[in-house]
């Protein structure tokens, strides 16, 4: 396993984005999301906002084949990484592939194991010698704020910390495999006020380090967070994306007329 | 129409009624569990000593002790579990990571567990004859018996670690796959672990059932009282003993009593055991 490569600024990052053409997804005979075309630059804080029920989270299941565990789950079209290659490719390792790009869930889920477990496991799985084990564990918690509060009980149960601790050992966990992109799929909203800022606090400082992708329905938080945005609509009775761009442009003057009501809170 | 302070009073007269009512049931059973304890007690515990739990049977059980039989009891109870929690948890493991709910596959193997978790524990006993001691002539055997309480249990065995297993979270598979964690890592590190508590629940019960089992246990392990040497040795479970006692030892009701609470003390100690060892667990691991 390589040393986590983090960059210090946008240009001289190398995390790698991905791209998406014509990217369908159906659940037996129901189409979830229907052609979506989106670009997912390098090292940015891409936010996919829009209406519950519009297919965002099934197009960041689609990212990183966890539509692969959907029994009768279908995806059409191309998703691409940094350098190119077809991540839909039914002979890809998808194992692998996962290490890459990680993914932080709505409901925090560590394993019901002890805080060190839930690192070891993982970690172990690709390769990491034990005695790397403490210091890659270490680096982690630290990166989203949790070595303070946790350090003197690594072998209690990582069930016995709040909702936002364990959200963040979540994206610690997740950052331990040293991934180019993580999917966060709303990651705040099981969260009170409180713990949602400071997950959100993280997130944002992932940015120049790894390419994010977040689902969410926090229009302020995107707001906040992103630096592009993806707008989900219906269109033909399934999810699309109606409107995409850096996020100064896609909040200050969108074309698309849903976007433009939604983004301004008069529909959605 | 009655007045309102006279539907006051009806309605805290039928909340008072229906406590009562409660309290008398729930005492009623205690009073059942302390009729046993105290019969066993006044009859057996005066024929108790170290003497009775490590002695050979004499007299057909009437004088002498238990010793044979404690050991035979063990071996038939290690065997059936031995040969039962492997394709019990496998076949919950099946059921519950492997197969769609609802499939064929999976409502055949299903209705299969609860009908032979039905069967009366007597078939299982002819059963066990039939096949195990003299199909495959093990015969009268340590073996047979344990053999014969393995397919009894099994369906218990299924049932327990299905329901431990179906009442984890449901997201921690897709966390475990989005670390790129194979399925075999997810079951052997995250859920089994996890599931540990509950299965072992159904493991006190398969040994509390192998323990108190006399039917299935008759026609398979035998009645010898001999120490045995070996599985493949005839040996008396200490149900069938206390069956023997009290149906054709005249005279036998003491050592029978002394038996029965030995076996008793055996369960408690084991159900204690057990649920100690799965709160030490829970408290570790959950909250």
């Amino acid at each position: 396993m390589t040393s986590v490569s983090s960059c210090s600024s946008n240009t001289s990052c190398t995390c790698g984005g991905l791209s998406l053409s014509d990217v369908s997804v159906h659940y037996g005979n129901f189409a979830a999301i229907r052609e979506v075309s989106l670009t997912i630059p390098d090292c940015q804080i891409t936010a996919l906002v829009g209406p519950s029920g519009c297919g965002k989270s099934s197009l960041l299941h689609a990212m990183n084949r966890l539509t692969d565990l959907i029994p009768g789950c279908r995806v059409e079209g191309s998703v691409r990484d940094g350098v190119g290659r077809e991540l839909t490719d039914p002979s890809l390792d998808v194992m692998s592939l996962r290490r890459r790009i990680g993914m932080v869930f709505q409901k925090p889920n560590p394993f019901p194991h002890s805080i060190r477990r839930n690192f070891e496991i993982p970690l172990r799985e690709h390769g990491v010698s034990r005695s790397d084990l403490p210091d890659l564990m270490e680096k982690s918690l630290r990166d989203v704020g949790l070595w303070e509060e946790v350090s003197s009980r690594l072998d209690e149960s990582a069930m016995k910390l709040s909702g936002g601790q364990q959200q963040r050992l979540c994206i610690a966990r997740a950052l331990a495999l040293d991934p180019e992109v993580i999917l966060f799929d709303e990651p705040c909203s099981a969260l009170d006020p409180l713990a949602s800022a400071v997950v959100e606090e993280h997130i944002a400082a992932l940015r120049g380090r790894v390419t994010v992708v977040i689902v969410t329905h926090n229009l302020a938080q995107a707001r906040r967070l992103a630096d592009h945005v993806g707008v989900f609509w219906m269109r033909a009775g399934a999810g699309t994306i109606v409107e995409e761009g850096p996020a100064e442009v896609v909040f200050a003057s969108p074309s698309d007329a849903d976007a433009r009501y939604y983004l301004s809170g008069v529909r959605g | 129409m009655k007045s309102p302070v006279s539907r006051r009073n009806h309605r805290r007269f039928s909340d008072l009624a229906c406590g009562i009512v409660g309290a008398v049931a729930a005492s009623l059973t205690l009073v059942v569990l302390g009729c046993i304890v105290w019969d066993l007690l006044r009859l057996g515990l005066p024929h108790l000593s170290w003497l009775f739990l490590t002695g050979e049977v004499a007299d057909g059980g009437r004088s002498g002790g238990i010793g044979p039989v404690l050991v035979s009891t063990v071996m038939i109870v290690v065997i059936a579990l031995a040969v039962a929690i492997p394709p019990g948890v496998g076949c919950a493991l099946w059921l519950s990571e492997f197969v769609r709910p609802g499939t064929v596959p999976a409502r055949a193997i299903t209705g299969g567990v609860d009908l032979l978790a039905s069967v009366p524990s007597i078939v299982f006993g002819l059963f066990g004859m039939a096949f195990f001691a003299q199909v495959l002539g093990l015969g009268f055997s340590i073996l047979s018996g344990g053999l014969t309480l393995a397919c009894m249990i099994l369906p218990l065995l299924v049932r327990t670690t299905l329901t431990a297993l179906q009442s984890l979270p449901v997201d921690l598979r897709p966390s475990a796959a989005a670390l790129g964690l194979t399925q075999t890592t997810t079951i052997r590190k995250i859920l089994l672990p996890a599931a540990l508590p509950g299965i072992l629940v159904g493991v006190t019960i398969g040994v509390a059932r192998s323990l108190s089992e006399t039917a299935a246990l008759i026609f398979t392990s035998g009645y010898a009282t001999r120490w045995p040497d070996s599985p493949g040795d005839s040996g008396r479970a200490l149900s069938v003993h206390i069956y023997d006692l009290a149906m054709n030892i005249p005279n036998g009701a003491a050592a029978a009593s002394a038996s029965a609470l030995v076996l008793l003390l055996m369960i408690l100690v084991i159900n204690s055991f057990a649920s100690f060892l799965a709160e030490r667990w829970l408290r570790r691991y959950h909250s």
